[in-house]
């Protein structure tokens, strides 16, 4: 009984640890994408300062390529909407997998329960 | 009462895990905090260039090809800079426009992540101040205690990098933190203190030794000094003194400022000059140092001389194997070393026979007899090599040379007898050397001067300035 119990509790543990793994992957992604948000916005904030006057170079790789002032604004802007939208996916995917854990975490807690009681059951035998 | 007796020590040992990770936070924050200060000072360097860039057309400059070498080369079209504007974006823009990228960036950027850590940082201090109001004494002495190990490695050798931090914590943290900062600093203040001492005392003992005379005293009170600031903070200067230093208790003391200048060579020096068994040392000129140092050591140096010319004058017949060996053991000047290399011969001092060839001393540069303590050095080294060369060359006058040109150094402290040190009759190529009457010296006169020798200082006497002149008078 107490080795069937505890064989599942390693189990129910193991699934537990990768599931916070996940959850830690999701904020590190997410944390990375708030990042670039707050970049972007920068970037947005600054072209417009700069007025249509001078030229805009974006770096692809090793070369700069000449952009079009408007294109400029329009492409960041574009990418903050997109990257404000990962954001978002991010975070119900977050939220989700907390309720996972959340309920492996009871599982794991009842299954501890009755590991201690057949624990305790065996020695009071013993 | 023993059940909350062990919570408590159980919420001890708890919270003073929890301190330890918070700990870990802080100095993590603090790592943080200064990485941004460097950046909003790499920024700040940036406006200031950016300010003065379009002052001039262009800048001569020196362009760096690669790591380790440059190009001379010019920087052109100092008003377009373009900016890096984020996310791989750049902008082609004028100087002033840049400046105001910088600063809309320093603004938004660096604040905001600069705030977050401050924010933490008083966060896990503000947790500092509850554990410390929950448990009192226990736990104050510990962060305390805390605070202060992580000051150690600092507190030793930089001063500056522990104020620094202190700064940083103090800005960081507040309130919190405050208690805490002071304690370290009077901590700080302490050893500041002890070291200014150790300084004084050491600028005393350095006043000291320069007045002193050649007492090994002071040397062993100055050498425990240079320990003592060895350990305390270690000046290079002292350190590499040290080994020799102590080794010689008894040596001369030279004076520390050109201790602290000419490390090896008085090293060389001093040992040299202490151990009267070394003879072979013709680097030694301790006095030499003396004589850079002021007027009182050269005063000094030229009266112990005389001195030496005094008794070897007077004692000169039958007493100098007792005087040469009782100079032997003072050696101070470079004369006594070649007094050393004398053989006593029928009573008197014979030099011994030179290594250098007799040609090469003929025209060997011969110093004037100017009066300057350089001149001084080389003209008894002339003597000296004298010595030998009369021997050489004259083994007739032998006997009388020398007798003859010891009062030659002499001479010239009390009065000038106007014997001449040539060996020969010299050309006119070295005409400094003569300092005889104007009739050219031959060995017939130098024999006639000899054998009149009380007679002509009395001559001599008045006209000593003169004969100068008439040496001069003549070459010309």
């Amino acid at each position: 009984m107490a080795e069937a119990i505890q064989k599942k509790l390693k189990a129910e543990v193991e699934k537990y640890t990768q599931m916070q793994k996940d959850v830690s992957k999701n904020m590190s992604a997410r944390q990375k994408l708030e990042t670039q948000l707050t970049e972007n916005n920068i970037v947005k904030e600054e072209l417009d300062l700069l007025g249509s006057t001078n030229t805009v170079y974006k770096l692809i790789g090793p070369v700069l390529v000449k952009q079009d002032l408007d294109e400029a604004k329009a492409t960041v802007t574009k990418r903050l909407e997109y990257i404000n939208g990962e954001i978002q996916r991010y975070e119900t995917v977050l939220k989700d997998m907390e309720k996972k854990s959340e309920q492996h975490r009871e599982v794991l807690s009842s299954l501890q329960q009755e590991f201690q009681r057949a624990q305790g059951l065996a020695v009071g035998k013993v | 009462m023993a059940e909350k007796g062990k919570m408590n020590i159980g919420h001890l040992g708890g919270v003073a895990r929890l301190r330890e990770e918070n700990e870990k936070v802080v100095k993590d924050c603090e790592s943080r905090i200064q990485h941004w200060q460097k950046v909003s000072g790499d920024y700040e360097a940036l406006n200031e260039r950016l300010k003065t860039l379009p002052d001039q057309l262009s800048y001569d400059i020196m362009v760096p090809f690669g790591p380790l070498a440059f190009m001379p080369g010019k920087l052109v079209h100092t008003n377009e800079v373009t900016a890096l504007l984020g996310d791989n974006w750049f902008a082609k823009c004028s100087a002033k426009q840049a400046q105001k990228v910088v600063d809309h960036r320093m603004k938004s950027k660096l604040c905001c992540h600069a705030r977050k850590d401050l924010e933490t940082i008083s966060s896990t201090k503000g947790d500092y101040v509850d554990i410390r109001e929950d448990t009192g004494n226990d736990d104050a002495a510990v962060t305390k205690g805390k605070q202060r190990i992580a000051r150690k490695p600092h507190s030793m050798p930089k001063m500056d990098a522990v104020l620094d931090l202190k700064e940083e914590n103090e800005g960081g943290s507040g309130d919190g933190g405050s208690g805490n900062g002071t304690l370290t600093e009077e901590e700080l203040w302490a050893r500041l203190d002890e070291l200014e001492k150790l300084e004084e005392l050491q600028d005393e003992q350095d006043r000291l030794s320069d007045n002193a005379d050649l007492n090994g005293e002071d040397t062993s009170s100055v050498s425990s000094e240079e320990e003592k600031e060895g350990d305390a903070a270690p000046p290079v200067n002292g350190l590499s003194l040290k080994p020799s230093w102590t080794s010689r208790p008894h040596s001369e003391a030279p004076p520390s400022a050109d201790r602290k200048a000419g490390e090896d060579d008085e090293e060389e020096q001093e040992e040299g000059s202490c151990l009267p068994t070394i003879f072979f040392s013709h680097t030694i000129e301790p006095k030499k140092v003396r004589i850079n140092t002021g007027k009182n050591t050269m005063f000094k140096f030229s009266e112990r001389k005389e001195q030496k010319e005094h008794s070897k004058k007077k004692k000169k017949n039958g007493h100098n194997n007792g005087l040469s060996h009782h100079e032997l053991h003072k050696i101070t000047t470079p004369v006594d070393i070649y007094r050393l290399f004398v053989d006593v011969k029928n009573g008197e001092p014979v030099p011994r026979k030179s290594i250098l060839k007799s040609r090469s001393r003929e025209n060997s540069v011969c110093s004037d007899t100017s009066e300057s303590s350089a001149a001084d050095f080389e003209e008894r080294r002339v003597i000296g090599r004298s010595f030998s060369h009369d021997e050489a060359t004259h083994s007739d006058t032998s006997d009388d040379s020398p007798t003859a040109v010891p009062q030659h150094p002499a001479s010239r402290f009390e009065a000038f007898s106007g014997t001449v040190v040539e060996k020969e009759p010299m050309p006119s190529a070295v005409p400094h050397l003569t300092i005889a009457p104007p009739a050219l010296p031959t060995i017939l006169e130098r024999k006639q001067e000899e054998v009149t020798p009380d007679v002509v200082p009395p001559q001599q006497a008045p006209k000593r300035v003169s004969k100068f002149k008439a040496a001069r008078l003549q070459q010309v």
